[in-house]
C-alpha cells in the first residue's frame, strides 16, 4: 500500500493505482475523457492533468498515467492544472457541433459535464468548424461524427476489449473518423458497447434515439435475463413503455459491457401480442376471478384425485421468490412438490452445479483475470455471450484458451479449438488420452487456470468429469476454480429450490393421474425437449392454468391464463450461473404504452379510471394472493432464508450491487449418466442455441430480427462426403425428435461425425441440451 | 571545401553514389572486421559512450548512454531499427547521405547490431526517398554476398539480417515509437512510453532505434577511436562532426560536414556564402523546423548542443534554414505550424486540435483580423501545449512559437496595429 | 454503373504470388500492408476499395484493418488522381524561397486548385510536406523524380514536356 496527499488530503491505495484513480477514492474527480475503468488509460485527451509536487517526476502531469508513489504529494486545484485542463476543454470544443439541445446524448454527456468541470464556457474560436461525413452502421446504433472529440474510446471498446474487427480508426490529425470500411450492420456482438463508452453523442442507441430525454426516463438496477451470466443492466423507459437497456456495472459479473442480444433483445415485453388480460375459458375475466376459479378448480380436483391430481411447473425463467412460493402453493393446495424445469436434464445439469460443483465456482472476473482457461463444450457466443469478452482478456494478457466443443466455435480472438464430437469430448473428461494430458500440463503449467463447463451439453456426467479435473489441478496454493454455462437467468436459483422427490415432468405426467397442470412463466412446449408427446398430454388434461408474459404457443392453449410482469415490471431475484444472487427492481409500472406509435400518431386520447392493460401482476404477488394474503418482498425472502439457508444474503442484497453468492453446500447424489452407443451409419446429432433467438425472449424481442440467421443443418466436409450430400442441398435430419428438412452447410471446424442445427425461432425444435442422441442423415425427399 | 576532416562525406561525389568496391577501397569494412576479430559487444558499446556521440536524429539523446540501457544479452529475438524518415523541413542530411554512400550505413548497423547482439535489423526509409532505398537494397545485396551480412558474419558466429521497409508519408513516422507501429503495419500513434523500446519495441521485443547519420558514424568511432572522435568538435563537450543541411536564404544552400561547435557565423558567411541576394541575416531555424528561431544577437554561438540550449533553441538535425530581413515572422511561423498541423498523427487533443488553434490564430494576424486578445490566446497556446503532448511533434511545433515570441513579438504587434502584414508590400 | 476492377488490373501475377507466399512465410503479415498498397498504387495509379480488400486478403487481416493504414498515409491515394501526380512542396525552405508563386503559377496554367485533376485527367496538384529537397528549393517531385530548385518558367516547360510526354 502506498500513502500519498491529494489536495492536503491523504489517502492509501494499492501501488499501482494512478493518481487519478486514489483522488477518485478522496472524492476528487479530475476531469477525464479517455481514460475509463474498463478500458485503462493511453492519456490521448491531455485533460486529466495534475501538479505533482513532490514525486519521481514532478510538475504539470497526467493523473491517469502516473502511478502513485509514497510521499507524494499532489494538487488537483492549482492554477497550472486549472488552466491547461480548461484548455483542453476549449481545444475539443473547436469542431464540437454545440447541438445538445437535439442531441440524444445531451443530459448523460461525459463530454458536456467535463466542459462544464474544466471551466470552459466562452467560445474564442471563430474560424471554420470540421465536419465529418457518418457512415450507416445498422439499425442499432447511430453515428453523428461532427461531436467526435478523437478520445478513442470507441475504437479501444470495439476493437481491442470486444475484438470486433469490422471498425477502426481512419484518416489522420484533425480529420480522424472512427467507422467501417463501408457502410453496413456493425458485425460484432457487443457493438452496442459503443453507445455506453462513447462519451458524447456519437455513437447513440438506434433504437432508442428521439424518444426520450435521458432525465425523463425511468431507471432502475436490473438483471439481464438472456442468459445464466446475469450482466447488470439499467433499463429506461417512459409512459409505460421500456425504450432502452444500458449496461449498468457489476465488477464480478459484466464489468461495465453487454452483448447485444441483452441490450437491444428488451422489447419481448412490448411486443404487440403479449397477453395482458386474465382469460378463462376463452373470456376475459377479472384477476381475481380467475385466480379464485383455477384455486377452486385445483382443491376440487385433489379432494377427488389426490395429491398427483394437479402439477406445478415451475421455471429457469421465474424469479427465485416466484419459484419458492409455487412450492409453498403447492404445500398449501396438498398437491405434490413443483416440478421447477420443463426441460429434465438441463436441470439436472444445473443441480449439479448448484450443488455438487458450488464451492468450486469461478466468478466471470475470475475467467478475466485467469491465465489458461480450458473450455468444455460451451460455445460462448452463443451461450453466454460476456463469457466470450472474459476470455478474450486472458488472451489479450498474454494468456491461452483452448476450447473443446463439437461446434465450430468462433470467438473474437486467437484461440485453440478442439472439435471433439460430444462422445469424444466425453471420454477426453472420463478417460486420459493425449489430449487430456496436453490439456492437464497446460493447465499444471498455469499460475490462474480455470475451467468452463457448459451444462448443456456435458449434462451431469460431464460436469462430473470436470469437477474431478479441477480438483486433480488444484493444488494448496493455486485454486482451479469452474465456471458453469447454464442456460436461463434464473437456473440456478430453480436448481438451487429443487427438491428431490420433485421427480421430472415426462415423468410425472405418465399415467392419467395428472389431471390439471399450472406453468408458471415456461413455455413447456418449446422451452423443454419434449414438446411433441408434452403436447398430446396436454390435450388431455381437465385444466390448463398458465402464467406468463409472452404470448407462448402453451398460452393460448391454457383454459386459464393470468398475465404477469416481464422483469422489468417487477421486482425480484435470480441467481446467475456463478451462484451470484441478483438482484432486479421494477423499472416501470405494467400498462399500454402512452408513446407515440411508432408511425408517428398519438396514442388514443381517451380517459380511463386506471391505466390500461395494468392488470398484469408480478407472479409473486399473484402467487401471494393464492396463498391467501399479500405481504412484502422482503418478508417473502425472510421467509425464504428460513426455509433454505444456502440463501441467507438474500435480505440483505440489493439492486445494482455485486450481489453475494449464496453458501456452498456439500455434494448430493445424483444419478449416474451412462454414454449411449452409437448405431452405425448415424451421426452424432449437436444442438446449438442460434446466437439470436433461442432463448425465448429473445424470440419475442422484434428488434432482434436483423440480426437473425436462418436454419440448416451443418457437416464436416467429409462427412458430406461420405453420406453423398452437398453444400446447398436440402436434406432429411432423422432425429428422435421427428425429421428435419434443412438446407446443408459445410463448416472445416465442426468436429467430424456430427451433424449440428441450431436452435431459433427458424429452427424452434430440438432444444438444446438434451443429451447425446444419434441422427441420420440424407438427401431430401428420400425416405429414411 | 570544407577544411573539416570528411568522415561521412569522404567518398562524395557529387551525383554519383559509391558502391562496394569503391567503398572498400576507401577503407569500408575495415571497422567491421576490426570489430568482429578484436572487440567484444561490450567493448564497442563503451568505446561509442566514451566517444560522446550523439544522437543525430534531433534529440540529442548520447548513444552510448541509450545503448546501456539496451539489454543485449537477453536471450530471444532483437531489433535494430534505422531511423530514416527524414521528414522535419530544412533536414534533408540523410537523404544526402545515403544519395552518397549507402554503405556507411549498412555498416555502421552491423556494428550496431553486433553491439547491441540484435539479429534483425530494419531501415525504415520515407517515400520520397526510393533512390536512397534502392541504393540501399543494392548495397545489402553486395553486403550480403561479401559475408558482411546473414548468417555467422565474417566466422564470428554472429548473425544479422537488414531489410529495407518503405514509408508511404507522415512525418510522425519519424517519431520513434510511431515508426515501430508503422514498421508493424499498425496506425503509426506513437506508443505511450514506459515501456520504452529497449524493453518493448518491435513486435513486443527490445528494439534499438537510431538515426541514419548516427548508425554512419559507428564505424568511424571504430576505427578512430574515442578521443579522435571527440577532438573533431570545437566544443570541449561536443563530440564528432556533423552534416549541416543548409537552406532558405543563403546563397550556397548545400549540405556540408563540419565539426560540431562550428559558430554560427562561419556556417552562414563561409559555407552559406552569405546571404541570398545580398540582403541582411534576420533568423535562422538552427536544426530543422522544430527549433526555436536564432537572430542576429547569435551569430557566434558555436552549434552544439549544450550552447544551443542555452540560448533557449536547440540543435536538433543541424539543418540550418536562414531567413532574410524581409521575412514576416509570423508568415513563417505560420508556414511552420500548418505543416505541424498538418502532420499531426491526430491521437492527442494538444497537437490535433491546439495546433490548428494556433494556426487560426496567426492566420489572422497575417490577414490583418488579429487583436491584441488573439495575442494573449498565443501566448496561452505556447504555455499549454509546450510540455502537455503525448509525443514531442507538438512540443517541436511550437520551437518556433516561441522563438517568434521571444524575439519577434514588436512584428506581431505590428500586424495587430496596422491591421495588415507590413512585409505585404 | 460502378466499374468492375479485376485483381489483375491491380497486381500482376507475379506481384501477387510473390506477396502471398511472402505473407505466409512472416510471423507477422501486417507488416506488408504499405508494401501492397504502394504496389497496387503504382500499378493501378491510386488505390480503389478492391484494392483494400486485395490487401486484405493477401493478408489475413479486415478491409477496415488495412483502412486504417491507407487513409493514414498522406502517399497512399484513396481517390484517383491524374496520369501526373505533382507533389509540390509547401514546407518552410520551398516558402522561404518562393514556393508560393510557384503554386500560383501551377495552379493557374493548370487551371486547378490543390487537390484536383485537370478535366483531361492528366494532373493533379498535391500540396507536399517536405520533400527533403531543401537545398533546391522550391521543388517538386513526380513519380519520385525532383525538379528544383523552380522557376516560372521552368515550370511552364515542365508542364510542356509532361503533356506532350504523358497525354493519351
Ligand atoms: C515528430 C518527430 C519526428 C522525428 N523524426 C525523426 C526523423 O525523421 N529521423 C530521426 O532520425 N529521428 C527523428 N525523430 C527522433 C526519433 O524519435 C528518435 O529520437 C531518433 O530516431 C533516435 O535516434 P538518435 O538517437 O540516433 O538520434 C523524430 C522525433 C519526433 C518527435
Ligand atoms: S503530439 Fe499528439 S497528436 Fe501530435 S503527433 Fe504526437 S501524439 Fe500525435
Ligand atoms: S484521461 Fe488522462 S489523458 Fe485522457
Amino acid at each position: 500500500m502506498v500513502t500519498l496527499t491529494i489536495d492536503n488530503q491523504t489517502v492509501t491505495v494499492p501501488a499501482g493505482t494512478t493518481v487519478l484513480e486514489a483522488a477518485q477514492k478522496l472524492g476528487i474527480v479530475v476531469p477525464h475523457l479517455c481514460y475509463h475503468k474498463e478500458l485503462g488509460a493511453v492519456g490521448s485527451c491531455r485533460m486529466c492533468a495534475v501538479m505533482i509536487h513532490k514525486g519521481t517526476l514532478t510538475g504539470l502531469k497526467m493523473s491517469c498515467l502516473i502511478a502513485v508513489e509514497e510521499g507524494m504529494v499532489v494538487t488537483t486545484t492549482d492554477e497550472r492544472s486549472m488552466a491547461l485542463r480548461e484548455q483542453v476543454g476549449e481545444w475539443l470544443m473547436l469542431n464540437h457541433p454545440h447541438d445538445c439541445p437535439v442531441c440524444d446524448e445531451g443530459g448523460e454527456c461525459q463530454l458536456q459535464e467535463m466542459t462544464i468541470a474544466v471551466g470552459h464556457g466562452r467560445r474564442r474560436y471563430t474560424g471554420k468548424k470540421h465536419t465529418y461525413p457518418n457512415q450507416d452502421l445498422g439499425p442499432f446504433i447511430a453515428q453523428e461524427m461532427n461531436r467526435c472529440i478523437h478520445c478513442y474510446r470507441c475504437a479501444r471498446t470495439y476493437k481491442d476489449y470486444c475484438g470486433g474487427r469490422d471498425f477502426g480508426v481512419m484518416g489522420s490529425r484533425n480529420r480522424v473518423t472512427f467507422g467501417r470500411f463501408a457502410d453496413g450492420m456493425l458485425q460484432s456482438d457487443f457493438s452496442g458497447n459503443l453507445i455506453d463508452f462513447c462519451p458524447t453523442g456519437v455513437f447513440t442507441d438506434r433504437t432508442f434515439r428521439f424518444t426520450s430525454r435521458f432525465w425523463d426516463l425511468q431507471e432502475a438496477d436490473s438483471v439481464c435475463s438472456h442468459c445464466g451470466v446475469g450482466c447488470a443492466v439499467i433499463p429506461g423507459g417512459r409512459l409505460h413503455q421500456l425504450q432502452r437497456v444500458r449496461s449498468g456495472t457489476n465488477a464480478a459479473v459484466n464489468g461495465s459491457f453487454l452483448c447485444d442480444r441483452g441490450r437491444f433483445g428488451f422489447d419481448y415485453g412490448r411486443h404487440p401480442e403479449r397477453p395482458r388480460r386474465a382469460r378463462r375459458d376463452g373470456q376475459e375475466v377479472a384477476v381475481d376471478v380467475a385466480l379464485e376459479a383455477l384455486m377452486s378448480d385445483a382443491r376440487a380436483l385433489i379432494d377427488a384425485e389426490g395429491p398427483e391430481a394437479v402439477l406445478l411447473l415451475g421455471s429457469e425463467r421465474a424469479s427465485l421468490e416466484s419459484n419458492w412460493l409455487l412450492q409453498r402453493l403447492a404445500k398449501e393446495l396438498g398437491c405434490r412438490v413443483p416440478v421447477l424445469s420443463p426441460h429434465a436434464r438441463r436441470h439436472q445439469a444445473a443441480q449439479a452445479v448448484a450443488f455438487d460443483l458450488s464451492h468450486q465456482l469461478a466468478s466471470l472476473a475470475d475467467v478475466r483475470t485467469a491465465d489458461v482457461a480450458v473450455v468444455f463444450g460451451v460455445d460462448p457466443l452463443a451461450e453466454a455471450p460476456l463469457l466470450a469478452l472474459a476470455l478474450r482478456q486472458i488472451v489479450r494478457q498474454g494468456g491461452r484458451v483452448v476450447v473443446c466443443d463439437p461446434r465450430p466455435v468462433e470467438l473474437p480472438f486467437a484461440f485453440e479449438h478442439q472439435p471433439l464430437s460430444p462422445l469424444a469430448l466425453h471420454e477426453l473428461l472420463g478417460g486420459g488420452d493425449m489430449d487430456g494430458k496436453h490439456l492437464r500440463d497446460l493447465l499444471r503449467q498455469a499460475k490462474q487456470p480455470v475451467l468452463v463447463a457448459g451444462a448443456d451439453l456435458l449434462g451431469t456426467a460431464g460436469l462430473r468429469h470436470v469437477h474431478s479435473l479441477a480438483q486433480r489441478i488444484a493444488t494448496d496454493d493455486r485454486a482451479c476454480p469452474i465456471y458453469p454455462v447454464l442456460a436461463g437467468a434464473n437456473s440456478f436459483g430453480a436448481a438451487l429450490l429443487s427438491l428431490p422427490e420433485q421427480d421430472d415432468l415426462m415423468t410425472r405426467l405418465e399415467g392419467d393421474h395428472v389431471r390439471m397442470m399450472i406453468c408458471l412463466e415456461t413455455d413447456p412446449l418449446v422451452e423443454g425437449p419434449d414438446g411433441k408427446p408434452l403436447g398430446e398430454r396436454l390435450a388431455r388434461l381437465e385444466k390448463l392454468v398458465v402464467f406468463d408474459y409472452l404470448p407462448t404457443a402453451v398460452a393460448a392453449r391454457a383454459d386459464t391464463f393470468i398475465p404477469t410482469c416481464p422483469p422489468v415490471e417487477a421486482s425480484g431475484t435470480f441467481i446467475n450461473s456463478e451462484g451470484r444472487l441478483r438482484r432486479f427492481e421494477r423499472v416501470l409500472a405494467p400498462g399500454a404504452s402512452l408513446a407515440h406509435k411508432e408511425d408517428g400518431a398519438h396514442p388514443p386520447r381517451a380517459f380511463f379510471l386506471t391505466q390500461p392493460d395494468s392488470e398484469p401482476l408480478p407472479a409473486p404477488r399473484l402467487l401471494q394472493r393464492l396463498l391467501g394474503g399479500e405481504t412484502s418482498l422482503a418478508q417473502i425472502q425472510a421467509e425464504m432464508v428460513m426455509d433454505r439457508p444456502r440463501l441467507a444474503a438474500l435480505p440483505q442484497l440489493k439492486a445494482g450491487e455485486e450481489g453475494e453468492r449464496v453458501a456452498a453446500t456439500v455434494a448430493r447424489a445424483l444419478p449416474e449418466e451412462k454414454l449411449p452407443e452409437q448405431p452405425a451409419g448415424t451421426l452424432q446429432l449437436v444442438v446449438s442455441p442460434a446466437r439470436y433467438g433461442s432463448d425465448l425472449l429473445s424470440r419475442y424481442a422484434r428488434q432482434l430480427t436483423p440480426r437473425l440467421t436462418t436454419a440448416c443443418v451443418y457437416l464436416h466436409p467429409e462427412d458430406a462426403e461420405r453420406h453423398g450430400v452437398q453444400e446447398g442441398d436440402r436434406v432429411d435430419l432423422d432425429t428422435r425428435f421427428g425429421r428435419f428438412t434443412l438446407p446443408l452447410a459445410l463448416s472445416e471446424t465442426l468436429a467430424r461425425g456430427c451433424a449440428l442445427v441450431e436452435n431459433s425461432a427458424a429452427l424452434p425444435e430440438p432444444i438444446p441440451g438434451s443429451g447425446i442422441s444419434f441422427c441420420r442423415i440424407g438427401r431430401g425427399g428420400a425416405n429414411g | 571545401m570544407s577544411q573539416t576532416p570528411q568522415l561521412l562525406f569522404k567518398n562524395r561525389k557529387a551525383g554519383e553514389t559509391v558502391f562496394m568496391p569503391e567503398y572498400r577501397a576507401s577503407g569500408g569494412y575495415q571497422g567491421l572486421e576490426k570489430a568482429l576479430r578484436t572487440m567484444t559487444p561490450q567493448d564497442i558499446r563503451e568505446l561509442v559512450k566514451a566517444a560522446g556521440l550523439r544522437g543525430r536524429g534531433g534529440a540529442g539523446f548520447p548513444t552510448g548512454v541509450k545503448w546501456g540501457f539496451f539489454p543485449a544479452d537477453a536471450p530471444g529475438v532483437k531489433y535494430l531499427v534505422c531511423n530514416c524518415d527524414e521528414m522535419e523541413p530544412g533536414t534533408y542530411k540523410d537523404g544526402v547521405l545515403l544519395q552518397a554512400d549507402p554503405h556507411q550505413l549498412v555498416e555502421g548497423m552491423i556494428l550496431s547490431a553486433f553491439a547491441l547482439q540484435t539479429q534483425v535489423g530494419y531501415i525504415f526509409i520515407r517515400y520520397a526517398y526510393e533512390r536512397q532505398a534502392s541504393n540501399l537494397r543494392k548495397a545489402i545485396s553486395e553486403a550480403t554476398a561479401a559475408g558482411y551480412l546473414g548468417k555467422n558474419i565474417l566466422g564470428s558466429g554472429f548473425d544479422f539480417e537488414l531489410h529495407v521497409h518503405g514509408s508511404a508519408g507522415r512525418y510522425i513516422l519519424g517519431e520513434e515509437t510511431a515508426l515501430l507501429n508503422g514498421l508493424e503495419g499498425i496506425r503509426p500513434n506513437p506508443r505511450l512510453k514506459p515501456p520504452f523500446p529497449a524493453t518493448r519495441g518491435l513486435f513486443g521485443r527490445p528494439t534499438t532505434v537510431n538515426n541514419v547519420e548516427t548508425l554512419a558514424n559507428i564505424p568511424h568511432i571504430v576505427m578512430g577511436g574515442a578521443q579522435w572522435f571527440k577532438d573533431l568538435a570545437m566544443t570541449t563537450d561536443g563530440s564528432g562532426t556533423k552534416l549541416f543541411g543548409l537552406s532558405g536564404h543563403l546563397n550556397c544552400t548545400e549540405c556540408f560536414e563540419l565539426p560540431v561547435g562550428i559558430p554560427l557565423r562561419e556556417v552562414i558567411e563561409t559555407y552559406g556564402q552569405g546571404m541570398w541576394r545580398n540582403k541582411q541575416f534576420k533568423a535562422c531555424l538552427p536544426g530543422g523546423a522544430s527549433t526555436p528561431y536564432l537572430t542576429g544577437e547569435h551569430l557566434d554561438v558555436p552549434l552544439d548542443f549544450g550552447t544551443l540550449e542555452k540560448v533557449g533553441s536547440r540543435f536538433g538535425t543541424a539543418g540550418v534554414t536562414a531567413f532574410d530581413e524581409d521575412t514576416c515572422m509570423v508568415a513563417a511561423t505560420l508556414n511552420l505550424i500548418r505543416f505541424f498541423a498538418r502532420e499531426s498523427c491526430g491521437w492527442c487533443t494538444p497537437c490535433r486540435d491546439g495546433l490548428n488553434l494556433v494556426k487560426w490564430l496567426l492566420e489572422q494576424f497575417e490577414s490583418g483580423t488579429g487583436t491584441s486578445d488573439h495575442l494573449l490566446m498565443l501566448k496561452e497556446q505556447l504555455r499549454n501545449i509546450s510540455g502537455n503532448s503525448f509525443c514531442a511533434l507538438a512540443e517541436g511545433a511550437m520551437g518556433p512559437v516561441a522563438g517568434l515570441l521571444a524575439h519577434f513579438e514588436q512584428e506581431i504587434v505590428d500586424h495587430i496595429d496596422q491591421g495588415r502584414c507590413p512585409f505585404h508590400r | 454503373m460502378k466499374e468492375i476492377i479485376t485483381t489483375d488490373a491491380l497486381l500482376d501475377a507475379q506481384q501477387l504470388g510473390d506477396f502471398v507466399r511472402h505473407a505466409g512465410e512472416i510471423e507477422h503479415p501486417r507488416e506488408l500492408i504499405v508494401d501492397v498498397l504502394r504496389a497496387i498504387q503504382t500499378r493501378y495509379g491510386w488505390v480503389p476499395d478492391e484494392g483494400v480488400e486485395l490487401t486484405a486478403s493477401i493478408l489475413g487481416l479486415t478491409a477496415i484493418e488495412v483502412e486504417e493504414i491507407a487513409t493514414f498515409y498522406d502517399k497512399i491515394f484513396r481517390r484517383p488522381v491524374g496520369r501526373v501526380t505533382m507533389h509540390l512542396c509547401d514546407s518552410i525552405c520551398c516558402w522561404s524561397r518562393g514556393g508560393e508563386e510557384i503554386a500560383a503559377h501551377l495552379k493557374k496554367i493548370l487551371g486547378i486548385e490543390f487537390g484536383q485533376t485537370t478535366d483531361d485527367g492528366l494532373f493533379t496538384l498535391l500540396p507536399s510536406c517536405c520533400l527533403g529537397c531543401c537545398g533546391i528549393a522550391p521543388a517538386l517531385m513526380i513519380d519520385q523524380q525532383f525538379y528544383g530548385p523552380l522557376t516560372v518558367e521552368m515550370v511552364d516547360e515542365l508542364i510542356a514536356t509532361l503533356r506532350r510526354e504523358r497525354s493519351v
